[in-house]
C-alpha cells in the first residue's frame, strides 16, 4: 500500500467506527464472522446503489422523495404542553434517585435512562416515528407556568440572527466531551448534577432569550432530535400526516443554514470518533495496551483531542469532496451553484448515516442495559422492593456469548449501516438534483462525495468487526 | 485461626445449607443456629457497611458483573444467619470503572462520604495498585479479590490484605509439578507481552526449572496482535507442552490457528482458564482444546464428587451445574475467580466477630484479627477449598485445580495441595505500624 494510501486509510479511520461495549467472547466470535465476506457485499450494495442513481434521470430521483398524503390531523392543543410537564416531573424523579439512589450506574436508574432509554433509544424512535420530542421535552411545559412573557420584556434580550445554531454546535462538543473523555459519566451523583445544571441553563437560556428561539438554536437536543425527526418516513406539515422516503421531509424545509451544516457534521464526527476511540487501532496510536486498558483517567486528553481533531477532518474530507463537486459541475456552465450553497444543502445526506451509526453503535449496549433499567425500575432504591413483579431477575448477557446471536447482532448493524449509507446516497442524489436542474451536472456534482460514502461504507463495516480494548 | 463460628452437627449443617442458600433465612431467623442471632434483631440493629469497590464499567465489567452477583448473594446469606456480630451488613457498591485514579476516589468517598467500615472487592491489579496506597493513608482496611501478587510481594501496605483468593505466584507455581510428571519436561511458553503475561512467564520458569524441566522457547505476542499463525513456527519441534495464557477478544482466534497449524498431531497444551473465563467452552472452534489442560480457580463444572458447599453456594449465587446462570444457560459466569467475593466476606464477618468489631475505631483491631487467621477449612464460608492464610504476607494460599477438556466440559483431573502454593515470605506487613 502506497504512503498516500496509508494515510488515506488512517484518516479515515479516524473519522468513522462502529462500536458498542466491549464483551470479550461477543468480540472473540465476531472475529471469526466471515466479516470480509459481508463487508464486500455491503460495499458492493452502496456501489450498486450510486450507479443506478447514475442511469436515472433526474426527474425520477427527484421524485423518489414524493411524500403521499394519508390524512389530516384536527389543530394541534395544548396537550403537549402537559406531556412535556408529565415528562419533567418524571425527569425529577429519576433525578432524586440519582441523587439519593444506588451508587452503582448498573442499578439507579438515572444514568440507564438519561444513557440508554433517552440516548439510545429514544433518538431511534425519533428518527423513525417523526418529533416526539415535541410532546416530551422536559422545559416547555414549565417554561408556559413560568411568567415568561414579562421576564422577556424586562430583559429584552435576543440571540442575534447570526450565530445560527452555533452555540448548539458547541453545547454538544462539550456533551459529547462529558460523554466520551470524563472519567465517570455514568456515576449517579455526578450526571444528576450535570443533567439539573443543564436543565436549569436551559430554562434559564429559554426566559432570557425566548423559549422557541433558545430551544431551536442553542438547546443542541432539542435541534439534533428536530432534524433526526425529519428522517421519519412518517410526518406531518400543517396537520397533514404523509409517508414518503426517509428524508423527504427535508425537502419540504431544506438546511439553508450553514451552522446547521456544521452541527449534523459534528454529530457524524462524534458518533464515529465513539468507538473508534476502543479499538486497538486507536489505542495503539495513543500508546495504550488494549488489553490492560488503564482507565479513562490515564486518556482525558487523548480523547478530547481525538474528538477535537475528528470533527475537522470530517468537516474538511466533506468540504473537499463538495468542492471537488461543486468545481466540476460548474465548469463552462454560466449557472453556477456556489460552494456554500452546495456545502449546506448536502449536508443533510450525513443524516441517514448518523442515525444508522447510532443503532448499531449501541445496540449491544441498549440489548444489556435494558435489562438493567427494569431491575432499576422495580427497586428504584436498592431496597428491595418488586414495583414491577419482576421477582428473582438475573440480568443476562448470554447472547453475547452464543456465535449464532452475536452472528445475528454483528449482521444487524451492518444492514444498518449499510442502510444508512444507501439512503445518504440516494438523498444526496436527490439533493443535487434539485440544486442543478440538470443530470449530468448533478451526476459531476455527486462523484466525490459518493466515492467517499462507499469508502465510508466500507470503514464503517470494517470497523464493525475491528477488536477492541477499552 | 479459623472462621469463629462454632461448630454445629453434619445434620444441622446440612440442613442450613439448604435453607439459606435458598435464602429462606428462616432457621436463622428463629435462632436455630447456634452463636448466631436472630435474623429480625440482626436487622433492626446499626449496620455493617462495606464498600464495595466494583468494575461495573470498563475493561472489568463482564467481572464486576460477576463479582456484584455473588456479594449479593452472600451478603443474604450472612445477614439471614444474623450478620455480624448481630448487626446486618450494608453493601455500598461504587463503581471504579476499572480505572485505577477512580480507584483511589472510589476508596476516599467510601471513607469521607459513605463512613463504611470497610472497603473490599476489587479485581484488576492495576487498580489495585492505583487504590491501596489511598486506603492505606486513610486507615481503611481495604480487602481485595485480585489473585495479583501485588499484596504478598510487600508493594502495598498494613490495611490491604488477600485473604479470599490465592495469588497468581502461587497458581502458576502449583501447576509446575503437575505438568513435569504428566505432560512434558520440554515447554514453550506463549503469553501477551505485558505485565499480566510476564508474571506467568517468570513465575512458571523459576517454577519448572526447579522441578527439572526445560522452557524451550518463550514467545511473546504484542497486546495488539489479533492473528498468530506467524509466530507459531518459533514453536521448537521437540517441545511436548504449549502453556499459553492469551487474553482479549483474540483468544478464540488464537485457539483456532494454533488447531490449524498442527492438525491432530499437537503436542500437550495447557492454558489459564483466564482466556475463556465466561466463555462457553462448547463454543465452536474450541473444539481443538478437547483434551488439553486448564487451570482453574475453582472448577467451573460440577463435579462427580462435588461437595455439599459447592452445591449450596452454587445455589445462593443461582449458578447451573455448568457454570451457568440458572436464567440463562448460555450466560457463563466467571466462576474461577468470583468465589473470592463470597469467601473475602466471611473472612471480614470472623475478623470482626473475633476484633468484637463495634466501630471504625476497631479497624487496626480487625486487621489484627485477620492476621491471625490461619486454616480456613473446606466450607460453605469456602466452597472453593481449604485454605492456610499467612498473616505476615497478607494472602491467602489454598488448592488450585487442573481440569481437562473432555466432550466441551472441563473434567477435573487433579488437585494440588496447599504446600504446591507455598513460597517464601517476601515481606511482613505485622511489622508496619498502624
Amino acid at each position: 500500500m502506497s504512503k498516500l494510501a496509508k494515510c488515506s486509510v488512517t484518516l479515515l479511520l479516524f473519522l468513522y467506527a462502529i462500536q458498542g461495549k466491549a464483551h470479550t467472547s461477543e468480540q472473540g466470535f465476531v472475529l471469526l464472522l466471515p466479516t470480509d465476506v459481508y463487508i464486500s457485499a455491503g460495499v458492493v450494495a452502496v456501489a450498486l446503489t450510486v450507479l443506478i442513481l447514475a442511469i436515472l434521470p433526474s426527474h425520477i430521483i427527484t421524485a423518489i422523495h414524493t411524500e403521499k398524503n394519508l390524512f389530516h390531523l384536527p389543530r394541534s392543543s395544548s396537550l403537549s404542553r402537559y406531556t412535556s410537564l408529565l415528562s419533567f416531573i418524571a425527569l425529577l424523579a429519576l433525578l432524586i434517585v440519582g441523587f439519593n439512589g444506588p451508587h452503582d450506574p448498573t442499578k439507579n436508574m438515572l444514568p440507564l435512562y438519561i444513557w440508554t432509554i433517552w440516548w439510545i433509544a429514544f433518538v431511534c424512535l425519533q428518527a423513525t416515528f417523526g418529533n416526539l420530542w415535541h410532546w416530551v421535552n422536559p422545559w416547555a411545559g414549565v417554561y408556559t407556568l413560568l411568567p415568561s412573557t414579562r421576564i422577556q420584556q424586562s430583559i429584552s434580550l435576543k440571540l442575534p440572527e447570526h450565530t445560527g445554531v452555533w452555540p448548539a454546535v458547541i453545547i454538544y462538543i462539550v456533551f459529547s466531551l462529558f460523554a466520551l473523555a470524563d472519567p465517570a459519566p455514568e456515576d449517579p451523583v455526578r450526571l444528576a448534577i450535570v443533567v439539573s445544571g443543564y436543565w436549569t441553563f436551559t430554562l434559564m437560556g429559554m426566559l432570557l432569550f425566548g423559549g422557541s428561539s433558545w430551544l431551536q438554536r442553542c438547546e443542541c437536543f432539542t435541534v439534533l432530535l428536530n432534524q433526526m425527526a425529519r428522517l421519519s418516513a412518517i410526518g406531518t406539515n400543517k396537520n397533514r400526516v404523509s409517508i414518503g422516503l426517509p428524508g423527504w421531509q427535508l425537502f419540504s424545509k431544506p438546511i439553508d443554514s450553514s451552522s446547521i451544516a456544521f452541527f449534523l457534521l459534528t454529530l457524524l464526527a462524534i458518533g464515529s470518533f465513539d468507538g473508534f476511540n476502543e479499538t486497538f487501532y486507536w489505542l495503539e496510536i495513543i500508546g495504550v495496551n488494549p488489553l490492560n486498558f488503564p482507565g479513562r483517567s490515564a486518556v482525558v486528553n487523548q480523547t478530547t483531542g481525538g474528538l477535537l481533531v475528528s470533527v475537522s477532518l470530517l468537516v474538511s474530507c466533506f468540504a473537499l469532496c463538495i468542492w471537488i463537486g461543486v468545481f466540476l459541475a460548474n465548469r463552462q456552465h454560466i449557472e453556477k451553484v456556489s460552494f456554500k450553497t452546495s456545502f449546506t444543502y448536502l449536508s443533510a445526506s450525513l443524516l441517514p448515516i448518523a442515525i444508522a451509526y447510532h443503532f448499531a453503535h449501541f445496540l449491544t449496549a441498549f440489548l444489556v442495559n435494558y435489562q438493567y433499567a427494569f431491575v432499576a425500575t422495580t427497586d428504584p432504591f436498592h431496597d428491595g422492593r418488586d414495583l414491577l413483579g419482576l421477582g428473582r431477575y438475573y440480568v443476562s448477557t448470554g447472547f453475547l456469548n452464543t456465535p449464532s446471536t452475536v452472528k445475528k447482532i454483528w449482521l444487524t448493524q451492518a444492514a444498518a449501516v449499510v442502510i444508512g449509507h444507501v439512503l445518504s446516497v440516494i438523498l444526496a442524489h436527490s439533493i443535487a438534483a434539485r440544486l442543478w436542474k440538470n443530470t449530468n451536472r448533478a451526476l459531476l456534482s455527486q462523484v466525490p462525495l459518493a466515492l467517499f460514502m462507499i469508502f465510508y461504507t466500507l470503514l464503517g463495516l470494517w470497523l464493525l468487526a475491528a477488536p477492541r480494548g477499552a | 485461626m479459623n472462621d469463629t463460628k462454632e461448630p454445629v452437627s453434619q445434620e444441622k449443617r446440612r440442613r442450613a445449607l439448604k435453607t439459606l442458600a435458598l435464602g429462606a433465612g428462616t432457621l436463622a431467623a428463629s435462632g436455630t443456629l447456634p452463636g448466631q442471632m436472630g435474623h429480625s434483631q440482626a436487622q433492626s440493629a446499626e449496620p455493617i457497611r462495606i464498600g464495595f469497590q466494583v468494575h461495573r464499567t470498563g475493561i472489568g465489567a463482564s467481572y464486576g458483573r460477576w463479582y456484584d452477583r455473588t456479594t449479593e448473594a452472600c451478603v443474604k446469606k450472612i445477614n439471614a444467619e444474623g450478620g455480624i456480630n448481630g448487626r446486618p451488613i450494608e453493601i455500598v457498591a461504587e463503581d471504579d470503572g476499572t480505572d485505577p485514579k477512580r480507584g483511589a476516589e472510589v476508596v476516599e468517598k467510601f471513607a469521607s462520604q459513605h463512613k463504611v467500615d470497610v472497603s473490599f472487592g476489587t479485581l484488576f491489579s492495576h487498580v489495585v495498585y492505583g487504590s491501596a496506597p489511598r486506603a492505606g493513608e486513610l486507615k481503611m482496611p481495604y480487602f481485595v479479590v485480585s489473585e495479583g501478587h501485588h499484596v504478598a510481594s510487600g508493594n502495598l501496605n498494613r490495611y490491604t490484605l488477600q485473604p479470599g483468593i490465592t495469588d497468581v505466584k502461587s497458581q502458576v507455581q502449583a501447576m509446575a509439578p503437575f505438568i513435569a510428571e504428566n505432560l512434558g519436561k520440554k515447554v514453550t511458553m506463549i503469553f501477551p507481552d505485558f505485565a499480566f503475561g510476564h508474571d506467568h512467564r517468570d513465575y512458571f520458569t523459576q517454577a519448572f526449572e526447579a522441578q527439572g524441566g526445560t522452557i524451550l522457547e518463550k514467545i511473546a505476542i504484542p497486546p495488539t496482535e489479533t492473528s498468530f499463525t506467524k509466530y507459531f513456527p518459533k514453536i521448537p519441534r521437540d517441545t511436548e507442552v504449549i502453556y499459553h495464557v492469551m487474553v482479549g477478544p483474540a483468544v478464540l482466534t488464537f485457539v483456532k490457528e494454533l488447531g490449524e497449524f498442527f492438525g491432530p498431531s499437537r503436542p500437550e497444551i495447557f492454558g489459564f482458564i483466564d482466556s475463556l473465563e465466561a466463555v462457553d467452552m462448547a463454543s465452536p472452534g474450541l473444539e481443538f482444546l478437547e483434551d488439553t489442560y486448564f487451570w482453574e480457580g475453582y472448577p467451573r463444572y460440577a463435579q462427580q464428587d462435588q461437595s455439599e458447599f459447592d452445591k449450596a453456594y452454587r445455589e445462593a449465587v443461582g449458578v447451573d451445574n455448568n457454570g451457568a446462570s440458572i436464567s440463562d444457560s448460555k450466560d457463563i459466569s466467571t466462576y474461577a475467580h468470583m468465589f473470592g467475593c463470597w469467601e473475602t466476606l466471611h473472612v471480614i464477618k470472623a475478623g470482626m466477630e473475633a476484633a468484637e468489631y463495634k466501630t471504625t475505631a476497631d479497624r487496626s483491631k480487625l486487621i489484627e484479627a485477620v492476621e491471625a487467621m490461619s486454616d480456613m477449612p473446606h466450607s460453605f464460608e469456602h466452597p472453593q477449598g481449604a485454605k492456610i492464610f499467612n498473616g505476615k504476607t497478607h494472602q491467602t494460599f489454598g488448592h488450585q485445580y487442573i481440569s481437562q477438556l473432555k466432550g466441551g466440559k472441563l473434567e477435573l483431573a487433579h488437585t494440588t495441595s496447599i504446600e504446591d502454593t507455598l513460597y517464601d515470605d517476601e515481606t511482613d506487613y505485622t511489622q508496619q505500624s498502624f
